[in-house]
């Protein structure tokens, strides 16, 4: 087993982090909170990148690439707190209609004209869909009550699930990012809060939860690109090590913040909210962990010292 | 130890209950089951004023200064019927729980008399001008000055995390009035009039959309010289015993909203069946079982006669209550799952449980953050080496 990524991957990772980071910075978010939460030309921005054709098949006008390629994408993505529907659309509806064969919309949907927000049963509302407007904790996602329930369908689960999980890696390291740099320059008591060992240790702890996290989530995208058995097992291990790695950091950023990452004035909320938010989404966590308690107890899952690893 | 109530303590409990029911059913029934502190501050502050005169406003009080010198066991079942009959929190808390003993254990008679009965009466509302911008964990690194000029105390400077400045009247403020001093030394507290043209007030907005605390900034503000409690350069002190009130029995009448709070989650477990998933009940029956530690642990610390010792019990206090509420809200979180995560309508405005989440990310930060406060239990209750420090 390899865990390395091919340097074409890390290229097209660097490239997209370099350019979000460069456009899409706390001052966006903070616009579009005013401003009504959407602007046509960060998508665009988007669509001129290649994103939205990221899994679009070269025939139907995208790049081809995989589900490994698309995780790490959206990990940027949880990282610049994007809010644009992009993984929604390209990363999630574009390998679903793939896997079903409806191919027709693939190209409008490569060139940016289309996006397809899909509702599931386990996910009633959706960002950036039509139907009765929600207000979302995120108050960055637009989200709407979908009249008619969505499919069951387990691929797609799947998909939501994994890119969710790979975003909750990018808002992760975002704010563990966001806190530690807080704790190098806020002093107290003459030296910075970061050299006491009560904060330092919290945030080192986040930072083993989330590294610790990272190759779940690779696995998990490589298994369903694969169409492995045990893909779905894979990604509910992914959605739940994201997950609370996540949720532990934005705790521990607030607290490492003190009051002022109580207020809205600090930037850190909102990847705090899209955290919560996408930890819920494409099923939460008692959704997730029972579902490998029924595979490993159910005897779906293959066990012992040969399995372990598979 | 002697656990329980007497017949003359059912009684009273009564008589809040009857009392306490027939105002929220009545003249203050639109106020009734309020959680938000900054909801209708304008009825809020008339009922401050209604348990004034009705000499509910401050029962462990004195007589002489509007209370009812009610016994512990009173005030127990006092916040126990408030919390059972739906009344929202006190506005007020500030002025009744810790400038008013304040003054009781501080004040000179004539501050007594100007002060005392107009907070019992619910007329003087107070905040607390303690944290700075570099003042936080590190109190006493406050930097606003004070100085005498013609009989009159001149304050320059910022305060910040005010809770409810914008509707109070008054304010204490730490301030530094030894030019040059540093840490604890010379500061001076002082009661300070708001409404006067060098104190201006801006809201701070929290992560929850609601606005309970503002910056108070200081350009020049006076009050007369007469209003410093106790002396110059006894500030510290001041503010040291006020804190320690603020562990007082205000904590009883916390833990049943914490009850409230845990009987609403508890419902929507049973309601949406994640009372079904073993984690779930396990969580649930941990916080019965710490709601219950901390009462417990109240009780006992109350019963200790002399309040203002603080022992290593008393210090342990804040941290449990602020980790278990903490928990709560994530637990609320983990319960509602995904229908937690949205509100019906346009407005910012959360139901309890989500609320409760939010919110009490705040509790184990403000008064004392959960990591000042293990180090005080270290330091101060097991008389462990100080933390190293920088030059201050």
């Amino acid at each position: 087993m390899d865990f390395r990524f091919s340097d074409d991957q890390l290229t097209l990772t660097e490239s997209v982090r370099d350019y979000l980071s460069g456009t899409h910075g706390p001052e966006v978010l903070r616009r579009l909170d005013e401003q009504g939460n959407r602007d046509p030309a960060i998508w665009q921005g988007l669509v001129e990148m290649g994103l939205t054709g990221l899994l679009v098949p070269e025939e139907h006008g995208g790049l081809g690439l995989g589900l490994v390629e698309a995780a790490l994408i959206a990990a940027e993505c949880g990282r610049a707190c994007l809010a644009e529907p992009l993984v929604d659309t390209a990363f999630v509806a574009v390998p679903w209609l793939v896997h079903q064969g409806d191919t027709d919309g693939l190209q409008a949907i490569a060139q940016g004209t289309r996006t397809v927000p899909l509702p599931h049963v386990l996910n009633p509302w959706v960002a950036d869909g039509e139907g009765q407007p929600l207000q979302s904790v995120d108050p960055l996602r637009n989200l709407a009550m979908f009249s008619a329930s969505g499919p069951a369908d387990e691929h797609l689960l799947n998909l939501g699930a994994l890119m969710s999980a790979a975003q909750l890696l990018g808002l992760a390291d975002a704010m563990l990012h966001q806190a530690t740099e807080y704790a190098k320059i806020r002093t107290q008591f003459g030296q910075p809060v970061g050299a006491f060992q009560g904060l330092k240790h919290q945030l080192a702890s986040c930072a083993v939860a989330i590294e610790f996290a990272k190759p779940v989530v690779w696995r998990a995208a490589q298994a369903l690109q694969d169409g492995v058995t045990s893909a779905a097992t894979h990604v509910s291990h992914a959605k739940l090590a994201a997950g609370d790695a996540a949720i532990q950091t934005a705790e521990t950023a607030i607290q490492v913040h003190g009051a002022m990452g109580y207020t809205y004035e600090v930037d850190l909320h909102f990847w705090m909210k899209r955290s919560w938010a996408l930890c819920g989404a494409w099923g939460d966590r008692a959704f997730h962990v029972r579902r490998i308690d029924e595979a490993v107890l159910g005897g779906s899952l293959p066990i012992g010292p040969e399995h372990t690893f598979a | 130890m002697k656990l329980g109530f007497s017949a003359a303590d059912e009684e009273f409990r009564a008589e809040c209950a009857d009392w306490l029911n027939a105002e929220m059913a009545g003249e203050f029934k639109d106020i009734k089951g309020i959680t938000k502190l900054t909801a209708s501050p304008e009825r809020r502050k008339e009922w401050e004023q209604r348990l004034g005169e009705a000499k509910w406003g401050c029962i462990g009080w004195p007589e002489q200064w509007g209370g009812r010198n009610a016994t512990l066991a009173q005030q127990v079942i006092f916040a126990e019927e408030y919390a059972r009959a739906g009344v929202p929190g006190r506005v007020n808390h500030i002025g009744i729980e810790l400038a008013g003993p304040t003054i009781l254990a501080f004040g000179s008679e004539e501050q007594k008399r100007r002060f005392l009965p107009d907070i019992a009466a619910g007329k003087t509302i107070f905040c607390q001008g303690f944290s700075e911008p570099g003042a936080g964990s590190d109190l006493a690194s406050v930097r606003t000055k004070g100085r005498l000029e013609n009989g009159e105390w001149v304050v320059n400077g910022q305060k910040i995390w005010t809770s409810l400045a914008h509707i109070s009247d008054w304010i204490f403020v730490v301030t530094r009035t030894e030019e040059g001093s540093k840490g604890p030394k010379g500061l001076t507290f002082l009661m300070m009039e708001i409404d006067q043209p060098g104190i201006e007030i801006r809201g701070i907005k929290q992560i929850n959309g609601d606005a309970e605390f503002n910056e108070t900034f200081f350009t020049d503000a006076r009050c007369p010289e007469d209003s410093m409690i106790g002396a110059v350069g006894y500030g510290w002190k001041i503010a040291m015993g006020l804190l320690a009130f603020e562990r007082g029995v205000s904590t009883l009448g916390q833990q049943m909203a914490f009850r409230n709070e845990l009987d609403e989650l508890i419902a929507a477990a049973r309601a949406n069946g994640a009372a079904n998933n073993p984690l779930i009940r396990q969580r649930i029956a941990k916080a019965e079982i710490g709601l219950r530690l901390m009462r417990y642990g109240a009780l006992r610390m109350l019963s200790n006669t002399d309040h203002s010792k603080i022992d290593g019990a008393a210090l342990t206090y804040k941290i449990q209550w602020a980790s278990w509420r903490r928990s709560l809200g994530e637990l609320a979180m983990d319960v509602l799952g995904q229908a937690g995560e949205v509100a019906e309508g346009s407005e910012y405005e959360w139901d309890t449980l989500p609320n409760l989440f939010l919110y009490s990310r705040a509790d184990t930060i403000y008064g004392g953050t959960n990591q000042i406060q293990r180090n005080l239990i270290a330091e101060r209750g097991l008389g462990m080496p100080r933390e190293p420090r920088g030059d201050v």
